[in-house]
């Protein structure tokens, strides 16, 4: 299928006419500038797409949430009875993505795969279109283009051939209106079903959108020698003395962690809600229903509650403590070590992809100023 | 798919006290079918919960050649052990699993078995060595030497005993601070080298315990003429799912849960030192 064109006038309708069929995730500028994808359709209502922004620089928190929601119910029970909290698949619409994010996306869908399935991320991933909407202005901290992962990512040649683009829909920036890549079959199916919207797109449009992304790819200042890098990685050249370095100035917030876009560690806990007496009760379940476990003072106690899931971060000192007391990880450069290698070393070892997709979030929110790039660009020159 | 996170209900049976602050729990599932096919291999662990309460790896003691029921071999440790220390025959307690891979024996038939277990780190073993002692036949002379920090902290005290009689089976026992009415030998368990025969390049190990009891344990080994891909070391590490996606127990490319928790020396040896999965 050619390229098509959308207006940018037109794109706020298309998102609401496709909200009746996909659950549909936008970028939404909030209070305070910041952006970030929201569910416009929700319980009873649509939201408004009134603060739509899909020319925002960079998510602080982008779409992994969408499948790794930072809290999740794995599932409730009371008196005993398990409930699951796993959610049926549903059709997911993921509208205005960066091209860092959506690599990020796809390399935590292959990580969820792997071995045991978790349902919980597959069923949220299930049937999903995602609609890339390129950079116009990169952030200053990101450098994708080293890490080849955007500005926009490359259209596979043709339909026939069984790898398709990494994304579904591909949008190119050209003023008033966006030039459209199609890149997958259900892609041209959502074109078809929303053509109203679409228009077809000129070959002045076609021409313009190449310039447009040549534009942007130039526009990425910070370039890293992310093959070196992860060579030298691969290769153990890194001297210790580097993370030791790095350690001394990282508070250990774990907040890089939290924002990257590949980062999959959780923590599993219980969440209870203790009934004091049968009165509290009412309307909860029958007293007999609820198990009875023995609490750590050595009461018993009436017990519902859930186990949940939320991120955790290798850079944390709990991570790795056993009960016993023991750390394998207690030292802070061995953390630290742990947080770099896995991106670029043991992701790559593995998968044959580098955990890192260059967006640079981990830079712009970290407290001392550390970022990956840095990492990458001292490591490439050993 | 399924939902690997769902744990299942299982009533205690019974419950033995090994020590002061370690017990064995035997159990069975409350389905009937789950019962019927639960399977497992020795050295594998199952997740163990309490519902409120929180979620843990442990190790399975029980065999799988001895058909019925499960046990687990539980010291009290933190949050979660310290409530399953409080609770009784006919409790419920859940689990999922087996996960995790296992001591391979089909590999280690003909050839002679030392066993190497310190404190709590007799438990998986003991999933091994009573599988090996169900079909003796098939394997040469065994060795098993035990240590723990107390005479009481011996773990299965009374199959122990049992151990010993059984054909050509040594078992040495040592522990590190003894009391007056103590037979056997005081010291690390690497000092039990000296009470028995361990020389041997065809001989398979099984080893199981603290960190810094591997570090000396497989140094002695290697002396013996133990070979690298003789010497299988079970290992231990913080857990939240047990399938590969919490990410805590992770060393280098590996996850202990997934691709381990039992490791031969020629693997481990790859391993970053700094990741100390042996001291």
């Amino acid at each position: 299928m050619k390229e098509m064109s959308l207006k940018k006038d037109n794109v706020k309708g298309l998102c609401l006419a496709a909200c009746n069929q996909w659950e549909t995730y936008v970028p939404i500028e909030e209070m305070g500038q910041d952006v970030q994808f929201v569910k416009i359709n929700g319980k009873d209502k649509v939201f408004s797409l009134d603060n739509l922004n899909l020319d925002y620089q960079s998510l602080l928190i982008g779409p992994k949430v969408i499948g790794f929601p930072q809290l999740e119910s794995l599932f409730e029970f009371r008196g005993g009875k398990l409930t699951e909290t796993v959610q049926p698949p549903r059709k997911k619409l993921l509208f205005g993505l960066r091209a860092c994010d959506l690599k990020g996306i796809l390399f935590m869908d292959e990580f969820f795969k792997r071995s045991f399935q978790d349902i919980y991320y597959l069923n949220r991933s299930a049937d999903r279109l995602l609609v890339l909407v390129g950079c116009k202005r990169p952030p200053r901290d990101c450098f994708c283009t080293s890490a080849k992962t955007g500005p926009f990512l490359p259209l596979a040649g043709s339909f026939d051939k069984p790898e398709e683009s990494d994304f579904d829909l591909q949008m190119v920036d050209i003023g008033d209106v966006y030039v459209v890549e199609i890149g997958s079959r259900k892609a041209e199916e959502f074109v078809n079903t929303y053509s109203k919207f679409f228009d077809r797109a000129s070959e002045k449009m076609v021409a313009q959108s190449k310039e447009a992304k040549c534009a942007a790819e130039q526009a990425v200042s910070l370039k890293v020698d992310f093959d070196k890098a992860i060579k030298n990685f691969c290769q153990d050249k890194v001297p210790e003395e580097i993370y030791e370095r790095l350690a001394q100035r990282c508070i250990y917030c774990g907040g890089c962690l939290y924002v990257c876009p590949t980062c999959t560690c959780f923590n599993v806990f219980d969440e209870t809600i203790r009934w004091a007496s049968e009165k509290e009760n009412v309307g909860c379940a029958s007293a007999h229903q609820i198990q009875e476990i023995p609490s750590l003072s050595g009461e018993i106690k009436s017990v519902g509650g859930r186990r949940c899931r939320n991120w955790d971060a290798c850079v944390f000192e709990g991570y790795t403590r056993e009960a016993s007391g023991h750390n394998p990880r207690y030292e802070k450069w061995v953390r630290t070590s742990r947080r770099y290698e896995h991106k670029l070393k043991y992701d790559y070892l593995t998968t044959g992809k580098s955990g890192c997709v260059g967006c640079g979030r981990c830079l712009s929110s970290c407290p001392v100023n550390i970022g990956i790039s840095q990492v990458i660009e001292e490591v490439s020159k050993i | 798919m399924k939902n690997e996170y769902i744990p299942h209900p299982a009533i205690i049976e019974s419950i033995q006290r090994e020590s002061f602050d370690t017990k064995t729990f035997t159990l069975a599932f409350e389905d009937k079918d789950l019962a019927d096919s639960f399977d497992y291999k020795p050295g594998q662990f199952v997740q163990v919960s309490l519902l409120g309460v929180g979620e843990a790896p442990i190790s399975i003691s029980s065999s799988p050649s001895r058909s019925g029921l499960l046990s687990l071999t539980i010291r009290a440790m933190g949050k979660l052990t310290q409530s399953i220390h409080r609770l009784e025959p006919g409790d419920r307690i859940y689990i999922r699993g087996p996960y995790g891979n296992s001591f391979p024996l089909e590999e280690a038939a003909g050839k002679d078995l030392y066993f190497i277990a310190g404190g709590i780190g007799l438990p998986p073993l003991r999933s091994v060595i009573n599988s090996v002692f169900d079909r003796r036949r098939d394997f040469g002379r065994i060795r098993i030497l035990y240590g723990a920090k107390t005479p009481d902290e011996l773990c299965f005290k009374d199959e122990l005993q049992i151990w010993k009689k059984i054909d050509d089976t040594e078992v040495l026992l040592t522990v590190d601070t003894s009391y007056e009415n103590w037979q056997g030998n005081v010291g690390v368990v690497t000092t039990l080298w000296n009470k028995t025969d361990m020389a041997t390049s065809y001989g398979v190990a099984y080893v199981c315990g603290p960190p810094i009891m591997l570090k000396f344990v497989i140094e002695k080994l290697l002396t013996s003429g133990f070979k690298d891909e003789n010497i299988y070391v079970t290992l231990e590490r913080y857990m939240k799912c047990g399938i590969g996606k919490c990410g805590h127990c992770n060393i280098g490319e590996k996850f202990v849960c997934t691709d381990g928790p039992v490791f031969t020396y020629s693997q481990l040896k790859k391993f970053p030192l700094k990741d100390r999965a042996i001291a």
